[in-house]
């Protein structure tokens, strides 16, 4: 156990090295009081030794291979989901890569962390992920990979040493040398130090680019031989029309809509995506198999996400940046053996991005900062605790909050008179739209109280554009 | 450039697609002479296409392939060098010394490979650095790094991505075959079950010509589909898959150190503001 007087000491160095990471000083007075309050919190629970972080870009949830895909082929994400926790019904705080990444790395709502569009830093105000580990733990703090708040790559990150950068938007090429480098940052590093690192990688968003590539349907497959094997479409490919106007034009304007793509052109977008799953799990794999082979798999907690997902054909959409299940729901794996159950499936709890910082918090035995928005998945995962009854998730460009219970799903865009509602037990492909029935009127009042209740804890910045908009939707 | 002002390249990227976009080198097209079978260096600039005409596009790396003879019989020597110059002006390099069996896909049979990173000032981060040494016994891998040996498991036939650049210049230029194998991508990363067949021979436009090159492709897991074109003499020109496409050009080496100094150059300027920003 460690003493007390250590624990002081390593709190003042930590505190320098966080104004050495870029904390302000108001945040550095906020952080100290929090300091005195993690030390008397700190739970006496057992704490891995080390913590990685992986984080994919835009992973539909059902890309796994041991998770019932069977169009792809993913052996190091089929081991995860087998050394530990998976769950099903995880949502992404925000369907777009800079503010999904906002609110995982500071706890709290894109819109709180003044992150509401891509390319916006954290506030300053509100310590991240690595900044609050260097000064409440000991725990030395890294990351690899992409960022993207501000900018997609940078070499400076408040809190974390940066181990690789990356190239714009190439993950094909990129994530291969960020894994490599992460692979020799393991097989060098003494066992004996502590680490957090932070492996984000860029794939599977090579499909952006996919997309520019292949807008233009040829009529034809480019590669013949592929006809027998392109994925079908999914069931919710075709879908209830009754949606908000922002989400239609959004779709609109998105390449399959500008040249018209055959079912033939959709089927092989999915083929294309499922390689990128497959290139960037052999990544991961890289990483996984460097951590077993230098011993630290047993006393490290590893959590695997992704920022957001992919439309990937559900609702005929591409990309993200809307509330459907498709964009917004993320794969969320967490594995540390001996402590987090093994090959267990969590269908019943629900899990947001907002929840990785107060989690890990919890796994490293201090205080989350104020007024995290998520929850500590603790419970969760190793007793099965549950830890809320309903998740929101807000949408960047569109200005949209849903709230998601066990049983429904209420979706309603800023300035958009249609709500959307589905029954997520009996069309968990979100194909009806119940917003307008009689028989869900109170259902769906109920979630609108949720949600305005929600808002009304909110601290949106007066800094973020439309700040009232963002701050009431409903 | 707003995205709205961009104009998207729309479909797959071919030759004559990268001669539009101002991607290939004046002196692309072969020289006359063709190279000895068994002794030959290529120098591919790493291009990679953001899907728009107008920005996004860069070079960010060259790889250089050399074919040597070897001392073993039936083998041959593939020695690879690889650097990418990366966001903030790190880089990486990654240097193989690979023996390949003479066959069809010039199967590795053993290898050295170091992989070293670089900060934006030059200096090693030596911390990130590797260096292995790997032998295929049957199916089975047998890796040494720091002095520590551990064995992998790997489906047979087996290839990888560099020993293509030298074996799909001798494949036979016929549709009816097919190569399957699986493929060390990097030399590490497992992906299985690739199909490799030939296309055809196809005119390309190249500015105001237009030039016959015979195209591969190669279809399986883990990779977008890859299609290698080579010119008449069968000296492979360039290897494209989807946004990346590796070209051949003898100053790949000259464009990458530029860009490395330009990109030295702006992130210095870069800490200069952040610094005078936080006095």
């Amino acid at each position: 156990m460690r003493g007390e007087t250590e624990m002081n000491e390593r709190s003042k160095m930590n505190r320098r090295e966080f104004i050495k990471f870029g904390g302000s000083a108001v945040a550095l007075v906020t952080h100290g009081a929090a300091t005195a309050r993690s030390r008397a919190a700190a739970p006496r629970r057992p704490r891995p030794k080390n913590i990685l972080l992986i984080i994919t870009d835009q992973q539909h949830i059902d890309t796994i291979r041991a998770g019932g895909c069977a169009h792809v082929r993913t052996p190091a994400l089929d081991r995860l989901k087998r050394r530990g926790v998976s769950f099903t019904q995880s949502y992404s705080a925000n369907p777009v890569c800079s503010p999904a990444r906002s609110a995982i790395f500071s706890g709290r709502t894109s819109s709180e962390a003044a992150v509401p569009v891509n390319g916006r830093p954290i506030r300053s105000e509100l310590p991240n992920l690595g900044q609050w580990f260097s000064a409440h733990t000991d725990y030395e703090t890294f990351y690899a990979g992409k960022w993207h708040l501000p900018r997609t790559y940078t070499s400076d990150i408040p809190g974390f040493k940066v181990l690789h950068t990356g190239i714009g938007g190439f993950g094909y090429l990129c994530d291969t040398l960020m894994s490599r480098a992460c692979e020799g940052f393991l097989r060098n590093r003494s066992r004996s130090r502590p680490f957090l690192l932070v492996t984000s990688f860029m794939q599977p968003h090579d499909i952006c680019e996919w997309l520019r590539l292949n807008t233009e349907d040829p009529g034809r497959l480019r590669y013949p031989e592929l006809e027998g094997q392109l994925p079908p479409l999914p069931e919710n490919f075709d879908f209830d029309t009754r949606e908000p106007e922002v989400v239609s034009r959004g779709r609109a304007s998105d390449e399959p809509f500008k040249t018209g793509w055959s079912r033939r052109q959709w089927r092989y977008y999915l083929w294309s995506y499922y390689r990128n799953i497959e290139y960037v799990d052999g990544q991961i794999g890289r990483v996984l198999q460097a951590l077993d082979d230098c011993g630290y798999a047993e006393d490290t907690l590893v959590v695997f996400t992704a920022d957001h997902g992919e439309g990937l054909a559900h609702h005929q959409t591409v990309r993200k940046n809307t509330l459907y299940d498709e964009a917004v729901r993320v794969p969320l794996i967490v594995s540390w053996p001996g402590h987090v159950p093994q090959d267990r499936t969590e269908a019943a709890h629900l899990a947001s991005g907002l929840d990785i910082l107060p989690t890990l918090c919890a796994y490293a035995g201090i205080a989350a900062p104020e007024h995290m928005r998520g929850k500590n998945l603790r419970g969760v995962l190793e007793n099965g605790t549950p830890a809320r009854d309903f998740i929101v998730s807000e949408v960047a460009g569109n200005m949209g909050r849903m709230v998601r219970s066990e049983r429904y799903k209420y979706v309603v865009y800023a300035g958009d008179s249609t709500e959307q509602f589905f029954d997520m037990k009996n069309d968990p492909g979100e194909t009806r739209n119940l917003a307008a029935e009689a028989r869900c009127a109170s259902a769906v009042a109920e979630h609108k109280d949720l949600l305005r209740q929600w808002e009304s804890r909110l601290d949106v910045p007066k800094a973020v554009s439309h700040r009232d908009a963002w701050w009431y939707i409903r | 450039m707003a995205k709205a002002n961009r104009t998207i390249v729309g479909s797959p990227l071919t030759p004559t697609l990268l001669a539009d976009l101002g991607a290939l080198a004046e002196r692309w097209v072969s020289p006359d002479t063709p190279d000895s079978r068994n002794r030959w260096t290529r120098m591919y600039r790493i291009w990679t296409c953001h899907g728009y005409r107008e920005t996004g596009n860069d070079d960010v790396g060259y790889l250089r392939v050399r074919k040597e003879p070897s001392s073993a019989e039936g083998t041959f020597r593939l020695r690879v060098e690889q650097v990418v110059v990366e966001t903030d002006a790190l880089r990486s390099r990654i240097e193989a010394d690979i023996v390949c069996r003479n066959d069809e896909l010039a199967s590795p049979v053993k290898w050295r490979l170091s992989s070293r990173f670089f900060g934006p000032d030059n200096e090693e981060q030596g911390d990130l650095g590797l260096a292995e040494t790997v032998s295929v016994q049957a199916d089975t891998l047998v890796i040494e790094t720091s002095g520590a040996t551990r064995r992998r498991q790997v489906p047979v036939p087996l290839t990888s991505d560099w020993s293509l650049f030298e074996a799909v210049e001798r494949l036979d230029v016929d549709t009816a075959r097919k190569w399957e194998v699986n493929l060390l991508a990097g030399l590490s990363v497992l992906m299985p079950g690739q199909k490799i067949s030939y296309r055809g021979l196809c005119q390309e436009k190249l500015g105001s010509r237009a030039i016959p090159l015979h195209c591969f492709r190669q279809l399986g897991h883990g990779v977008l589909p890859t299609e290698y074109w080579l010119d008449r003499d069968r000296r492979l020109l360039a290897v494209i898959s989807m946004n990346k496409a590796y070209i051949l050009d003898d100053q790949a080496e000259d464009a990458i150190e530029r860009r490395q100094r330009a990109l030295q150059e702006s992130y210095r300027k870069a800490q200069m503001r952040r610094r005078k920003a936080g006095q």
